[in-house]
């Protein structure tokens, strides 16, 4: 097998190289001068020139770049997506931590190679790419979680948040290790495709432990329950733009990695991991939402929705057992954009009102926040009933999807599940809301917008958008993914 | 000009519009221009239309605007359609609506909802046009619940009182009893015949119904139905008299003009089904005829001015159905015209009595006012001629067409007749009646008239059209002309004429002996036993308000009494306990220790495993 790199290798890489050396040049910015809003800008303008390059090399998308790495329609479209996530979270991060007294430049060092590592996951089909781009990702995750070390009135437990993680997150990746390990002393291969070819050969047992390790550990990558208890903790714990990255590109980004393993390796072929998977999806749906019922903490109330959230998308993704792959596929990919879109939204409102000084994520600090900030509880209240799946919303056209994929695959009893489920959830959702109606607690003084914030303003208003344009014209965005997502 | 009839319905509801959405903010000329100047535009373009629509020499002409809705089968435009019929309703709406709003402006000037009323009265008149103007059931359905709605609205117009609010609670639920009716009629009908196209539905009726089959009279049951509950006729009559809570112009407008004729326009519109069940027509006719009698002896021993016409206006619409009822398609349209007329009069003339009074509406503590109101009284007289049918007013040659029909219809007919020309005679002691206690004998308050010239013009425009309106030859010959052959070859002897003529005269006379010139006494014909205990019973309404009490009310308070506590809100409640329980009990899990979620994510996995190797 080849494994030299050439030239023609080297081009479909072009957004993952830039992001590498945007933090490198970070790095060495860093070294010769702090300044917080040059080494902010250099981020966020390579993240932007990322971006770019990953429009540019869209022509040469459908290479193996070695064994490890698959640039294809469906890797570019997630890149493009994890870029602008990670852009409006650095957007955000921006004025939360321009008050912090300490030295904050190596949040965004730690934030762009996080990004690194979400990008390796969405291209690889090969279990080592696979683990390298997650811990990448996750050993930063660990570093940004932590980070308001020396603040004292800041975040509440930083560093226990992070020990948590860290401790949570090793036991997981043993657990990935050890599926791996099986599966390659069994098949003698690490490529996802592999396990296709040889399935039949073995004993089912054999691959069914190695497989559901597997998914354990991805599963408490992706919060799922019965893997699900860091979550709320974590998300508390850490500060706001940190909580928002872990929720959003680290998720989507195991998610898409997932989504890609189970195709290539038809792992869904084996009757118990499809009845394994399921128990996760119906555990995850229930606890998630019956545990956010009477939460008062606004980040634990997303901490448990997102449990739940990808419990819905698990119905998809079993879904994929079916021939109508393509509506599985597609229902997680809209799904993951919704999804983003309204975290990015939700976590985004908490953020322009916070700082690194004083987090506003009790609902109580939202009290009357309709009667003080009337267009930031607009937004909120829009990201909360798109969480929901209120219709004209992109929540609303995400579960749809996910809905007419579980009703391809005859997923009935999930269904169900999913239905009752969501029903839970508006009583949380619409309690939020209803607290913003109520007469404000003039004691909360929110951060003053400033200049800083005029970009976290703008991306929040674009995210309103794009919440009501996908909620209302779907139609566009999935005509792309239905085109990308033939490539996997 | 035709094109442009959607604008008759569009006028109003943009002045609605524009009234509701400022909210009471605008100065009150502004709003009287809003709200009576979107009801003259539309007159204009009825006259319009209307003229270049009989000109043309069309029998009729469609306007499709667009797919309102669409499912399967079934499907419904927002499409309008224009006939003879038509024509005469959009007519007698926008035109006696506008007269109706111009005396409002002058009428409602001390409201302080002031905008507010226009706003339901524009909205009102929107949703009447929609109702005639439709060309299929469910688009009249639609204005048939948005008059519903603002009659409701203008009922309770002044809420702070609560016996208004119950007034007006009572006559939406009692019209909603015939509504339910009406919307099973549709149901049935699309289900049957596969459209609900007016035109279409006919047309397919006729194909495939035979003369008295089942279908036919079930589905003009049904219509019935919806149509007494706009129209206050029997059993569904109770809700009109209570409904005069309202300010005056409303039941002149609403409650006597043309939403009350609704029903007669609905069994009209769909006369065709209704000759398909022959059964259901003589029901109509029953219907009107045992109406028009309780409610003319009602009228006759009520005291209070707006409840008289009220149930003088059941009784007017008991002719118009006994005319439907017999065949009489024209005449009962006619009358309903010539009723819009004189009643709209009447009730405006008692709008500007009561208003001169300081809202007094006992007959019997007025008294005497010819000389203090002259407007009012010749209002009146001539109103009450019209009402009365007194030679050559309007009143005498729709009622005469109507109670002819009857009599040449065969069977039952004589009977009918005779029924009509004793209901003629109470007709006319009631109404004079009112004529005379209130203008003529001792005066009890001297009174000074309250009109503007925008409350008198209405008054002479109307009374005009009220005396001179028998003239008018409505255009709607090619709508009815397949049921209407019999009844022009008849000739009536000399003597029914004569009858027909003197006794509304006798009537007046009778009137004039026991309330003017007191030769008579009501008051001992009260006090006779048998008088006291009929005068009771008739006051009431014979009744039917207790009765409706026992049967229906009564039940349903104490049902509802009994089940206090909600039997569904108990298993509703069910849920929410269970929920919460389930909360309490994982919100233990989440402890926060370390070891406690490292130990979970362990044998998390090994029961995975466990299930994942026993399946």
């Amino acid at each position: 097998m080849e494994t030299a790199i050439t030239i023609q290798d080297l081009v479909p890489l072009l957004p993952v190289l830039v992001v590498t050396g945007v933090a490198v040049l970070a790095m060495l910015l860093i070294a010769l001068k702090r300044n917080h809003t040059l080494i902010g800008a250099t981020t966020i303008i390579g993240l932007g020139l990322a971006l770019i390059t990953a429009f540019l090399v869209l022509p040469f998308a459908g290479q193996q770049v070695t064994p490890l790495l698959m640039i294809d329609n469906f890797s570019l479209f997630f890149t493009i997506v994890i870029l602008l996530a990670a852009g409006f979270i650095a957007v955000f991060s921006f004025p939360y931590l321009y008050h912090l007294k300490d030295e904050v430049e190596e949040y965004y060092l730690l934030l762009l190679i996080a990004t690194i590592g979400a990008l390796i996951m969405v291209s690889s089909n090969h279990f080592l790419s696979a683990f390298l781009g997650l811990e990448t990702l996750s050993i930063s995750l660990y570093a940004m979680i932590a980070y308001p070390l020396h603040s004292k009135e800041a975040v509440k437990f930083p560093v226990e948040a992070s020990l948590k993680y860290l401790v949570l997150s090793a036991v997981s990746s043993a657990l990935i290790l050890f599926g791996i390990a099986l599966l390659y002393a069994q098949t003698g291969s690490l490529q996802f495709t592999e396990l296709a070819m040889t399935g039949g050969s073995v004993a089912d047992g054999y691959f069914i432990t190695a497989l559901v390790l597997l998914f354990a550990g991805v599963g408490f990558k992706l919060s799922l329950a019965p893997f699900h208890m860091w979550t709320p903790d974590v998300y508390e714990g850490a500060p706001l733009p940190a909580t928002m990255y872990l929720a959003t590109v680290g998720k989507a980004a195991m998610m898409v990695l997932l989504l890609r393993f189970v195709v290539a390796s038809q792992a869904l072929s084996f009757h118990s991991v499809v009845v394994v998977i399921g128990c996760m999806a119906v555990l995850s749906i229930l606890a998630g939402n019956l545990l956010a019922l009477v939460q008062e903490n606004l980040k634990r109330i997303l901490a448990y929705s997102s449990i739940a959230h990808m419990g819905y998308l698990l119905i998809a993704l079993i879904a994929l057992d079916d021939a109508s792959t393509r509506l599985g596929v597609e229902a997680i990919s809209f799904y993951l954009i919704a999804y983003i879109v309204m975290s990015l939204g939700a976590f985004g409102v908490a953020t322009v009102i916070s700082s690194s000084e004083k987090e506003f994520d009790f609902v109580a600090d939202y009290q009357g926040l309709f009667w003080r900030e009337p267009w930031l509880a607009l937004l909120l209240t829009a990201m909360l009933l798109s969480l929901a799946g209120i219709p004209l919303t992109v929540g609303f056209i995400g579960k749809f999807y996910v809905v007419l994929a579980g009703v391809e695959g005859s997923l009935w009893g999930l269904l169900l599940v999913l239905v009752v489920g969501s029903g839970i959830s508006i009583y949380y959702y619409l309690r939020i809301v209803y607290r913003m109606l109520l007469q404000p607690q003039l004691d909360q003084a929110y951060r003053e917008a400033g200049w800083d914030s005029i970009g976290s303003y703008a991306v929040l208003a674009l995210l309103l958008a794009l919440l009501l344009l996908l909620g209302v014209y779907p139609g566009f965005l999935m005509s792309i993914i239905e085109v990308v997502s033939v490539s996997i | 000009m035709l094109d442009l009839i959607w604008l008759l319905p569009a006028f109003p509801l943009a002045g609605f519009l524009i009234l509701a959405f400022t909210g009471g903010g605008l100065p009150k000329p502004v709003v009287a221009t809003v709200g009576a100047g979107s009801i003259g535009l539309a007159f204009i373009v009825a006259a319009l239309s209307s003229y270049e629509f009989l000109s043309s020499g069309q029998t009729s002409f469609q306007l499709t605007l667009w797919e309102w809705m669409a499912a399967g089968d079934f499907s419904s435009a927002f499409s309008f359609y224009l006939d003879g019929l038509t024509v005469v309703m959009i007519l007698v709406i926008s035109g006696v609506g506008f007269l109706i709003h111009l005396y409002s402006t002058g009428y409602m000037s001390d409201d302080p909802g002031y905008s507010r009323f226009f706003a339901y009265m524009n909205l009102f008149v929107a949703a009447m046009l929609v109702l005639v103007l439709a060309d299929n059931l469910v688009l009249l359905y639609l204005g048939w619940e948005g008059v519903g709605l603002c009659s409701y609205l203008l009922i309770g117009f002044w809420y702070e009182n609560p016996a208004n609010g119950y007034a007006a609670r009572k006559a939406f639920v009692v019209t909603r009893v015939g509504d339910t009716s009406m919307a099973l009629g549709l149901f049935l009908l699309f289900t049957q015949l596969g459209t609900l196209n007016i035109q279409e539905l006919m047309h397919n009726a006729g194909q495939q119904w035979q003369v008295g089959s089942g279908m036919a009279v079930a589905a003009s049951l049904l219509l019935l139905g919806g149509a007494v509950g706009k129209s206050a006729q029997l059993p569904l009559q109770t809700w009109l008299p209570d409904a005069m809570a309202g300010p005056t112009p409303i039941s002149a407008l609403i409650h006597a003009a043309t939403m009350v004729t609704a029903g007669v326009y609905l069994i009209a519109r769909t006369h065709l089904l209704f000759e398909l069940a022959p059964t259901v027509q003589s029901l109509v006719a029953w219907v009107g005829l045992i109406t028009l009698l309780m409610a003319g002896f009602t009228a006759l021993t009520q005291h209070d001015i707006k409840r008289i016409l009220a149930y003088s206006t059941i009784s007017q619409i008991g002719y118009m159905f006994l005319g439907l009822g017999v065949g009489a398609w024209s005449a009962a349209v006619f009358h309903l015209m010539t009723h819009a007329f004189f009643k709209a009069l009447l009730f405006l003339a008692a709008g500007s009595v009561i208003l001169s009074l300081h809202h007094e509406q006992s007959i019997f503590k007025m008294g005497g006012l010819r000389k203090h109101l002259p407007v009012s009284f010749w209002s009146f007289i001539v109103g009450s001629a019209a009402l009365t049918a007194l030679p050559l007013t309007s009143g005498y040659f729709s009622k005469d067409e109507i109670l002819l029909a009857a009599l040449e219809s065969g069977g039952s007919g004589t009977l009918l007749w005779l029924g009509g020309v004793i209901g003629a005679l109470f007709t006319a002691i009631y109404s004079f009646r009112l004529v005379f206690v209130v203008f003529f004998g001792e005066c009890h308050h001297p009174a000074k008239e309250v009109s503007g010239w925008n409350m008198t013009a209405p008054l002479v425009v109307l009374g005009v059209l009220a005396l001179l309106g028998g003239w008018i030859h409505i255009p709607v010959d090619a709508v009815f002309s397949h049921g209407e052959m019999a009844h022009e070859e008849a000739h009536p002897s000399l003597f029914i004429h004569a009858l027909m003529i003197a006794i509304p005269i006798i009537g007046v006379g009778i009137s004039y002996l026991f309330f003017c010139s007191r030769t008579w006494s009501a008051e001992k014909l009260v006090q006779s036993g048998l008088g006291a205990a009929l005068h009771k019973f008739w006051f009431s309404g014979w009744g039917m308000d207790r009765l409706y009490q026992a049967v229906f009310v009564t039940p349903f308070v104490s049902l509802a009494r009994l089940n206090r506590k909600d039997i569904i809100d108990l298993l509703i409640g069910l849920l929410v306990t269970l929920t919460s329980q389930a909360n309490r009990l994982l919100v233990r899990t989440q402890t926060g220790y370390l070891r406690w979620y490292a130990a979970s994510v362990m044998a998390g996995v090994i029961i995975l495993i466990a299930i994942g190797a026993l399946l």
